[in-house]
């Protein structure tokens, strides 16, 4: 069985439970560690963080960085906005169109939030009891990995998107207040500026396509 | 950066104080560039920009060029325009009426966006105002001299530089020489905050004051408007490092809007000391670079030369050399043709300057520039009020419009 044991790759040894018997053993059968807290090493630092461990924190990146951008791009454009209306009322309605393109990239982060989510799944069977040979290790990782980088990039996406609006709505804002032919032709600035987040959030849907935590 | 900008101003300046290594920590040194401005700003600044449509159009003032009588004039601002109603409670109009009506609106616009204003943008501001504290305080001083009384002088004095009344009454009492300007400094000037400028022109003239029997110089008694032009060359010193610690945007377009207003400040002098004793051979080197400013476009090479200038053919070799200020001194070569002065350029030269600073946002420039060029607008009513009354109609076109899309700057490529 020690045999078998060693036979196996590296990573795959990395959340064994450590059996009782062997707690006097060699420290190299703490989960298959050199080390003793398993910092032996980058290699090994970053292979023994759970999986889902990275996918939550896609998750939370997907959902925070882009309420942060939201937020941010919002307080940038509703200043001026509201400061620009005293004199001249009637741009209220029409540049609230600015803080709607905001408000978009927070809700791609609520989407991409919510289809992570529904890759990451808890197995059936107890953690503790999972046999080395039969758990899926290579779609573990992938998923982990695959549903961390598409909340971050979702994230981070939406961040620039969401500051890049706040600062085109801003000067949008000022603009139409001074003269009114100038607000469809901004519009078209702060368009663009939005279509970041949906690239964002295009790739992202790609990438963790395929991610399955497995059962 | 934007995570330092994020925290309110007392945290930051918190944090500052608890530094025990002397680093350049500054809570208000700088005001964020696109993306955090409008945290502290942005509905001021927003305010200020729509305050900018509020300036008399090319419309307006083509009307306003038709009127025959002063009240034409009145009726003529009440028609749409951001003037309406400023007029309404007075019967006998004159010229110096709608002056000091219009001064008034301006006042209470600046001081209504100073009171919606955080750090920096306050001290922006105060330092704004500081240039009108030294006209009021100029204005004191000189008036006493003439023997007006205090109350005429102190109705005359610029509202946006007022300080307590008991200050202002005391300004007056002292008398115009080196010892009384230094009594004045430590008993009523010290705690405002022009005082410093006295401060440091006192500093300079110590020798002066000390034995004034033994000093060798071209002024026994220190005329006022020399005083004036030093205490402002300080301030302008002060006001331009300040911008510059601001950085950013702030620091570049005030640089250059101060830069020429510094410029301006030189050549001014220069050509005012002409017939006066400041002109004397001897001296004039070094007395009369005391009152060039420390920066500016003209600085150091031209006000050097500047400084030995001994008449007006001199002092055009080298503007010249200068392409911001050769088409100004070729119209005050021009005047005896029946044109405009140097100061008419001047002036035409800074609103061509302060339009700029509406050019691009998140930046404070847009406060200096308001102000300026609302104070341009209102010499322009002036200007054409008094025409009116004079019944002087041939000159009444000779002002400055502001932002108007005829302006020699905005088709000079299509000329």
């Amino acid at each position: 069985a020690a045999r078998a044991f060693a036979s196996l790759p590296r990573a795959s040894r990395a959340f064994e439970r450590r059996t009782m018997s062997d707690s006097s053993a060699t420290t190299n059968a703490n989960y298959g560690c050199e080390g003793e807290l398993c910092n032996f090493g980058w290699v090994e630092v970053l292979t023994h963080i759970s999986p889902y461990w990275w996918g939550n924190l896609g998750v939370a990146f997907g959902l925070g960085l882009s309420v942060l951008g939201a937020a941010w791009g919002i307080w940038i454009t509703g200043s001026s906005l509201v400061g620009a209306a005293i004199k001249a009322p009637r741009i209220r309605s029409k540049n609230l169109v600015s803080v709607i393109f905001c408000e978009a990239t927070a809700i791609y982060g609520v989407i991409i939030a919510i289809i992570l989510m529904t890759h990451i799944s808890e197995p059936e069977a107890r953690f503790s009891r999972i046999q080395a040979d039969s758990w899926d290790w290579n779609t573990f990782f992938y998923a982990g990995y695959a549903v961390f980088a598409a909340g971050l990039g979702v994230g981070l996406t939406n961040l620039a998107s969401g500051i890049s609006v706040g600062i085109a709505g801003s000067s949008c804002a000022l603009a139409d207040a001074q003269n009114g032919d100038l607000f469809v032709k901004m519009l078209i600035v702060e368009i663009f500026a939005s279509a970041l987040g949906i690239f964002g959030i295009i790739v992202g849907i790609i990438m963790s396509n395929d991610a399955e935590f497995p059962e | 950066g934007a995570p330092w900008r994020l925290l309110s101003f007392g945290a930051r300046a918190q944090l500052c104080s608890s530094f025990s290594i002397p680093i350049r920590c500054g809570a208000d040194m700088s005001h964020g560039g696109l993306t955090t401005f409008n945290i502290d700003h942005g509905f001021v600044e927003a305010m200020v920009r729509g305050f900018r449509s509020g300036f008399l159009d090319d419309n307006d003032y083509t009307r306003l060029q038709q009127s025959e009588t002063l009240e034409d004039v009145k009726m003529n601002l009440k028609a749409d325009t951001d003037y309406m109603g400023f007029l309404d409670n007075d019967n006998e109009l004159s010229p110096a009426l709608v002056r000091d009506r219009a001064v008034s609106k301006l006042v209470e616009e600046f001081e209504y966006l100073q009171a919606q204003a955080s750090e920096p943008l306050y001290t922006f501001m105060e330092y704004i105002k500081y240039e009108y504290m030294i006209d009021n305080v100029m204005h004191l001083l000189k008036g006493t001299l003439s023997g007006r009384s205090p109350e005429e002088l102190m109705a005359q004095c610029h509202p946006l530089g007022m300080f307590k009344e008991s200050t202002m009454r005391a300004i007056p009492t002292f008398e115009s020489s080196p010892k009384g300007y230094a009594d004045l400094y430590q008993t009523v000037l010290v705690d405002t905050p022009v005082g410093q400028y006295f401060d440091l022109w006192l500093q300079e003239r110590q020798e002066m004051i000390a034995n004034p029997g033994e000093m060798r110089s071209i002024l026994d008694e220190v005329e006022v408007e020399i005083l004036r032009n030093s205490i402002l060359k300080l301030y302008l010193e002060d006001f331009y490092h300040y911008t510059q610690r601001l950085g950013g945007d702030t620091a570049e377009i005030m640089g250059h809007v101060l830069k020429i207003r510094a410029d301006r400040h030189s050549i001014n002098v220069t050509l005012n000391s002409f017939n006066t004793r400041l002109n004397d051979a001897s001296t004039r080197a070094s007395e009369r670079s005391l009152l060039y400013p420390g920066f500016g476009y003209l600085y150091p090479e031209a006000t050097q030369k500047l400084a030995s200038c001994g008449d007006e053919g001199s002092l055009g070799e080298v503007l010249s050399m200068y392409t911001l200020y050769r088409p100004v001194w070729e119209v005050h070569m021009n005047q005896a043709f029946g044109g405009d002065s140097i100061d008419d350029a001047f002036y035409t030269q800074e609103v061509e300057t302060l339009e700029l600073a509406f050019e691009s946002q998140m930046h404070f420039a847009a406060f200096y520039a308001y102000l300026k060029l609302k104070e341009q607008e209102i010499r322009n009513l002036v200007w054409i009020c008094e025409c009116v009354q004079q019944r002087r109609r041939e000159y009444i076109g000779k002002f400055v419009h502001i932002f108007s899309l005829q302006s020699p700057w905005r088709n000079r490529s299509k000329s």
